[in-house]
């Protein structure tokens, strides 16, 4: 993963994308947005560290915003 | 503990050898969520289907990784499993600890958790079993006060993990206790952030013997080995002939490569030595006679897994010869790393282990693409495996 701090313009684009869909993995959102992965990756980072977004486990990892998906039915 | 019958689990508690019921029991004197596991796993063994399903949560704030949330699909019937979430604690490298460090874990789990714990789980992490929603942060905050960190878990990398090494083992041709924690340390980011398409293992063994069964079990796998030739010791050899050792048939007879000749007069044995594929053999049976060479190092292999998009795979060997030895040594290990990760988080598919992504785009392109020059030992025997084909720009029609 890149080093260093994210780029605030895509860190809003990261967080714009995922209140239009429920959940995404990040090559999908990079891809959503037109922005390279690994800076969508340090943008992902540091939404999570600030509760804006959190990691979400169903058979694989994906994004979405803070407590949009809750527990497996 | 109430009353209720467990005739079945109860049939595990049976024969010489350690029972986690016996344990499961023990820890459900205590706690209430321990006893309905218990009537859970029996209910279970009854309806002949687990009760349990996970998924959702995957960690405390800012981590991606290390707490798999678990919930019964009956939680009326067993309230105190409504969620009965696991956390998983990075491993010290060939799993060393001191007393002070198993009470300090076990006294926080007692706390915030069922008191179950599993040492380890497959991919060498502490498992922690059974926790609720409101316990994963504080019980993270303890462990963190205690020194401990959460291992992977989801499309990150898992915690690397590591044979004992030559903290405890001869064999050892490269350091794997340090190559393990250097690793670990150098990708924090990817074990705590999942970013992936699906999980990657790398795993260290200091000899082919392979004692983390890294060839099966990882996605990477650094194998110790070395690029001169065994070193025998004749007068050791005479010693096991005299001792009764039948040298030609045990030794001789079950090398893959009969790379070892043995003269049954003057009781010598000599090795062709480019014919020697390293596999442990010879050395395993004749200790004292037998040695890994001289110039040690690791060789680097891609793609092992278990059955998920495609069948098991063992892993590729990648790179023959890796020294394994300096700061520099491992970062060109890092190097070789990054190169394929990138490749795999551009071309794999979501769940898609990269030893499916290998096999569906073909080796050449794999090779190409992370700049890895093909060597003949990709393939077992000459056209044995031929995956490795000409671009069609290099034809000369």
């Amino acid at each position: 993963m890149d080093k260093g701090a994210a780029n605030p313009e895509i860190k809003d684009k990261v967080v714009a994308y995922l209140h239009t869909v429920q959940k995404a993995k990040s090559k999908d959102i990079a891809t959503a947005i037109g922005e390279k992965k690994s800076a969508v990756d340090l943008a992902v980072k540091e939404l999570t560290a600030e509760d804006i977004c959190e990691y979400l486990y169903i058979t694989t990892t994906y994004i979405c915003i803070k407590g949009k998906v809750g527990a497996p039915e | 503990m109430t009353e209720k019958k467990t005739p079945q689990l109860d049939e595990l508690e049976k024969g010489q050898w350690p029972s986690f019921v016996t344990e499961i029991k023990k820890a459900a004197a205590t706690n209430a969520a321990s006893e309905d596991l218990l009537h859970l796993l029996e209910r279970s063994y009854e309806d002949r289907i687990g009760h349990w399903k996970h998924g959702g949560i995957v960690g405390v704030r800012g981590y991606g990784g290390g707490v798999i949330g678990r919930y019964t699909d009956l939680p009326e019937e067993y309230p105190n499993l409504a969620e009965f979430h696991t956390i998983r604690l990075a491993q010290p490298a060939g799993w060393f600890y001191d007393s002070k460090a198993l009470r300090s874990i076990c006294d926080i789990w007692e706390k915030h958790g069922s008191g179950l714990t599993n040492f380890h789980g497959s991919t060498g992490d502490i498992i922690m079993l059974g926790t609720t929603t409101d316990h994963i942060q504080p019980a993270f905050d303890e462990f963190s006060e205690a020194g401990f960190d959460l291992g992977g878990s989801g499309s990150d990398l898992r915690s690397p993990s590591c044979c004992v090494g030559p903290a405890r083992c001869e064999y050892a041709c490269y350091d794997t206790l340090e190559a393990c924690h250097n690793i670990t340390n150098e990708y924090q980011d990817e074990i705590h952030r999942p970013m992936w398409p699906y999980k990657f293992k790398i795993k260290f063994s200091g000899c082919a013997n392979d004692c983390t069964a890294s060839i099966a079990r990882s996605d990477c796998s650094v194998i110790g080995t070395w690029r001169d030739t065994i070193q025998i010791d004749q007068d050791a050899v005479k010693q096991y002939a005299a001792d009764g050792l039948d040298i030609q048939d045990r030794v001789c007879d079950k090398c893959p490569t009969r790379c070892l000749k043995f003269n049954s007069e003057t009781k010598e044995l000599t090795v062709i030595g480019e014919d020697c594929t390293r596999c442990m053999h010879c050395i395993n049976y004749m200790p004292k006679a037998i040695r890994a060479g001289k110039v040690k190092g690791a060789t680097i292999l891609f793609g092992g897994k278990s059955t998920i998009v495609q069948s098991a795979f063992m892993s590729w060997v990648i790179v023959p010869f890796m020294k394994m030895e300096s700061e520099d040594d491992f970062a060109e290990f890092k190097d070789l790393m990054g190169r394929v990760w990138e490749w795999w988080d551009e071309n794999g598919k979501t769940r898609e282990r990269i030893g499916e992504t290998i096999y569906r785009l073909g080796m050449g392109k794999f090779l190409r693409e992370c700049e890895l020059p093909p060597v003949p030992q990709m393939v077992f025997r000459p056209r044995a495996n031929p995956y490795v084909f000409w671009p069609q720009d290099e034809i000369i029609k």
